[in-house]
């Protein structure tokens, strides 16, 4: 295994989906070796890209989880992860960023910069992950890189800057002229493995020196010598590529590449970009928490012989048990050590260190400072740091989004519960944006994640990988009852109809409060007796738990008895307690109940163009919005919107907005339900019980 | 306590006994102070007594994220229900809350014509409708004199009145009642109603510099 950091490369493949990332890595894989023959996504031999590896991803055509793999070109060694495109997987690419020094942002050239390419933008520059942009499908009809280019300079603030311009477009696209070799490159052979060097058509000389131009002047403001050599026309390649890089790196600059992946044109320059432009391990520096020195940040060095830092950033249950995605930055992982997980203290011996290939490994025996690999039977969570014994550090932890989204599921048998709960144990465990608990008031088993999509997905998983069948509905929301008014109760409990009679008498009043339930005895002169005033709370209690309206529990309730009678005979606990029941509904019918329903905090974030729209949408969904929040091209929508009115708002939303918006929500309180909306529940709840008898 | 009493407690009384009608759709007022003095809250008290009397209030908010001016309508109206013994601030809460509308702005990102098109952007969809605009932030030492012209025709156009604070500096000090300070003296124009607050001990004092005359202390 190669040992020396500066010709590592620890790269991310990310976009918009259906940019064609899967298909670039599967390129990449080709030319370096990795496999021998390229199958496509969705492509007609059956076989699947394969970074794709899940059975599902090969039916839908998407990248569901990001497999991670590697490959050698030209010397280096490039550990990719090929993250997923869709939003609902945004997790997979906040954990690969975490991890990787380097960015490749595919944009497609029809399409342009889309919603999630400004998404994982985002996330790169919150991680401060250097990119090159790769501008793909520029086969297609309607290609045009410039646009794109100059799309990632208004829209997402990048100093892109063209390092090849296209030899014909669309059905024309034949090769692209490289800006720092000033050579035209055409890719021959069945898979464009043959690259053919030759002088630049005369027709594009002119535009060519001018793009050349552009670049120098742009990559001269991070290289003095570049300036100097610009000034005496005595620019090399090295200095020109130095110059570029060092821009890259500072994230001040952005090298764009075109080409199109699926006609096999443009990938092997772009491989030759990432080891010239994107940063070796020792360029990053990163940082982790000093546990036992008041958590003082500690920079870590890329170095073999320190103290071990790791971190584990992916969890996947395989075939062989659980597999851990571990990224090293200090010291060396190898087979057999101990080494400590510093969140639980728990001590674990490395067995066995694999290098990850889609689903294919490759048994190593060491991970060293700067890899990234994966190891087995090591029991932690997504997020734990991992270090050698004499020291406890703590790598800042991962931003983890908040799920926004919940779905019931229901198994269709006893044997399907089983499955159910064990896939939900393992999905839980490896994406900690994906949540699952029992709602113990609907008795439901709720899923909540990122968005449709990635709860769909799931429950196709379970049906798939676990055989579990299932079936989904609309999540039931929870909602409450609670009165309005004060109002008074006279209740008489008597049954002396044989054996042994029940009698008790409660009086008093209830009124609406701030808190769940009170309880208050103003009962003088034992008008009921004490030992029975337990009776008598508890039977008001009982009947919180279902109101009348709907059947949900019944909140802000204050309970005051202040007369009664009792029965020297007949009186017992159990009468008080029916009496009290009884009392409580007399009272709740009189004190006007109403329903309450949860209401969400709701944050949209769309770009500006698209505020209108959005606020429109919320506003159909009797959402109150609190304000908006403009920050140039991007603008944010708080609102407070009714739970039961989100469901379906994602899919609402991506086609309202062309996929540029997305949104967060979290529960923000109850509130009381409209009397049209509440009339259209009663008359439902109504419905379905009579159905159920 | 109810809203009604509480409407009566407003600062500006100590101005105008009838405080909701000194400005009328399309005019401007100004609240002076220097940084710290108490602008923002001024400014919260105002909106609060516009919406306890139902009226819709859009408060524009430059330089600030949304969640920051909630909190402070949550803390001033949480402290008049203290300093009052309200025990009903939830309903009332639930009863202002759809009256009120914040927007925030990049201060750099602010114009009279994005205005538009976000205020377009409310109306026309029937999502809020404002009765009183409050301008928080603008610069009034780059704010030239078509911008508050372009500024007036809209709250014109729209109906409105529009209350904006002006941060003042030292030098500003008023020594006469009559005075403008500078930051807003070539501005004047604009204003109907111009109000400077200045701390004396513990106490503000709220001096109408333009409209009608009166010195009271809070």
């Amino acid at each position: 295994m190669n040992r020396d950091p500066a010709k590592v490369r620890n790269i991310g493949i990310s976009a918009h989906i259906d940019a064609g990332k899967t298909t670039l890595t599967e390129r990449i894989l080709f030319y370096t070796q990795r496999i021998h023959a390229i199958h496509d996504v969705k492509g007609k031999d059956g076989v699947g890209a394969t970074m794709d590896f899940m059975e599902l991803e090969k039916e839908r055509g998407i990248t569901i989880t990001s497999a991670a793999t590697y490959c050698e070109w030209k010397g280096y060694e490039i550990n990719i992860i090929d993250t997923p495109g869709h939003v609902d997987f945004t997790i997979e690419v906040e954990r690969a960023l975490r991890v990787l020094d380097g960015g490749v942002l595919v944009l497609c050239s029809v399409g342009g910069v889309q919603s999630q390419s400004i998404t994982v933008d985002r996330q790169m520059s919150r991680y401060k992950v250097p990119c090159i942009a790769f501008i793909n499908k520029c086969d297609r009809g309607g290609a045009n890189p410039f646009r794109v280019i100059e799309q990632l300079r208004e829209k997402l603030d990048h100093n892109a800057i063209a390092m090849q311009i296209p030899i014909g477009l669309e059905s024309d696209f034949q090769g692209v002229v490289d800006l720092v070799s000033m050579k035209a490159l055409y890719f021959d052979g069945p898979s464009g493995e043959q690259i053919r060097m030759e002088e630049i058509p005369q027709g594009l000389r002119t535009e060519a020196e001018a793009h050349r131009e552009s670049l120098v002047d742009a990559a001269s403001m991070f290289s003095d010598e570049l300036m100097e050599a610009a000034l005496d026309e005595k620019v090399t390649a090295d200095i020109l590529i130095d110059a570029i890089r060092n821009g890259t790196l500072v994230r001040g600059l952005t090298p764009v590449f075109i080409g199109s992946a699926y006609k096999n044109k443009g990938v092997q320059p772009l491989l030759d970009a990432v080891t010239h432009y994107l940063p070796q391990p020792m360029d990053i520096e990163n940082f982790a928490l000093d546990m036992d020195n008041e958590e003082v940040e500690k920079k870590l060095e890329t170095d073999f012989s320190k103290p071990l830092v790791a971190l584990a950033f992916k969890l996947e249950e395989g075939r062989y048990g659980q597999l851990t995605y571990i990224r090293v930055y200090q010291g060396t992982l190898s087979k057999g050590d101990t080494i400590v997980n510093s969140r639980t203290g728990q001590k674990v011996r490395i067995g066995r260190v694999v290098h990850m290939h889609a689903d294919q490994m490759e048994e190593i025996g060491s991970i060293p400072a700067g890899y990234i690999g994966a190891l087995f039977g090591v029991d932690c969570a997504s997020g734990d740091t991992f270090t050698s014994p004499e020291i406890k550090y703590s790598m800042t932890s991962m931003h983890i989004p908040e799920p926004v989204i919940s779905l019931a599921i229901v198994p269709m048998d006893n044997k399907a519960q089983v499955k159910i709960s064990k896939a939900l144990s393992r999905f839980t465990k490896e994406d900690p944006t994906f949540r699952a608990y029992v709602n113990h008031e609907t008795g439901d088993t709720i899923i909540s994640g990122m968005g449709e999509l990635h709860l769909e997905i799931y429950v196709e998983r379970m049906r798939r990988e676990y055989d579990a069948d299932v079936t989904t509905g609309m999540p039931q929301v929870a909602y409450r009852e609670t009165i309005t008014r004060q109002a008074e109760f006279n209740y008489t409990h008597k049954k002396q109809t044989g054996g042994a009679g029940q009698f008790g008498r409660v009086a008093g009043y209830l009124e609406p409060v701030k808190d769940e339930f009170v309880f208050e005895n103003r009962i003088v002169g034992g008008a009921i007796p004490a030992e029975f005033i337990s009776s008598c709370e508890k039977g008001f209690k009982k009947s919180m738990e279902k109101g009348q309206l709907l059947g949900f529990p019944i909140t802000g309730v204050k309970i005051v008895i202040n007369d009664g009678q009792s029965h020297p005979v007949d009186s017992s606990d159990m009468a008080f307690q029916a009496a009290s029941r009884r009392a409580f509904w007399e009272g709740y019918r009189k004190a006007k109940p109403v329903i309450l329903e949860p209401i969400m905090k709701v944050e949209v974030e769309t770009p500006t163009e698209f505020q209108g729209a959005v606020m429109g949408s919320l506003n159909q969904r009797r959402g109150m919005i609190l304000g908006t929040q403009d920050e140039g091209n991007i603008s944010v929508i708080e609102a407070e919107v009714p739970l039961a009115e989100m469901f379906g708002y994602s899919t609402t939303l991506r086609s309202g907005t062309q996929g540029k918006a997305q949104f967060t929500m979290e529960f923000s309180t109850y509130r009381r339900v409209p009397k049209s909306v509440a009339d259209e529940l009663i008359k439902k709840a109504a419905e379905e019980k009579k159905k159920a008898t | 306590m109810s809203e009604n009493n509480l409407i009566l407690k407003n600062p500006l009384k100590f101005v105008k006994e009838d405080a909701g009608h000194l400005l009328g759709d399309g005019q401007f007022g100004a609240i002076l102070a220097r940084a710290g003095e108490g602008k923002t809250s001024f400014l919260m008290h105002l909106a609060l007594d516009n919406l306890l009397r139902g009226k819709n209030v859009l408060h524009i908010c430059l330089g600030q994220p949304i969640k920051k001016v909630c909190l402070w309508y949550e803390e001033v109206l949480l402290r008049i229900s203290d300093q009052y013994e309200l025990n009903n601030t939830n309903v009332m809460w639930e009863m202002i809350l759809p009256h009120r509308f914040i927007m925030t702005f990049n201060i750099d990102d602010f114009s009279e014509k994005r205005l538009e098109e976000r205020l377009n952007d409310l109306t026309e969809q029937g999502i809020f409708f404002p009765q009183v605009v409050l301008l928080d932030g603008l610069p009034f030492d780059k704010t030239d004199q078509t911008s508050l012209s372009k500024l007036k025709a809209l709250a014109k156009e729209h109906g409105f009145p529009a209350w904006f604070t002006v941060m003042t500096h030292r030098e500003n000090n008023i020594e006469q009642p009559d005075d403008i300070p500078s930051t807003i003296s070539h501005m004047s124009d604009f204003f109907e109603v111009i109000v400077q607050l200045k701390p004396t001990g513990r106490e503000i004092n709220v001096q109408l510099v333009k409209g009608q005359k009166a010195d009271r202390v809070l």
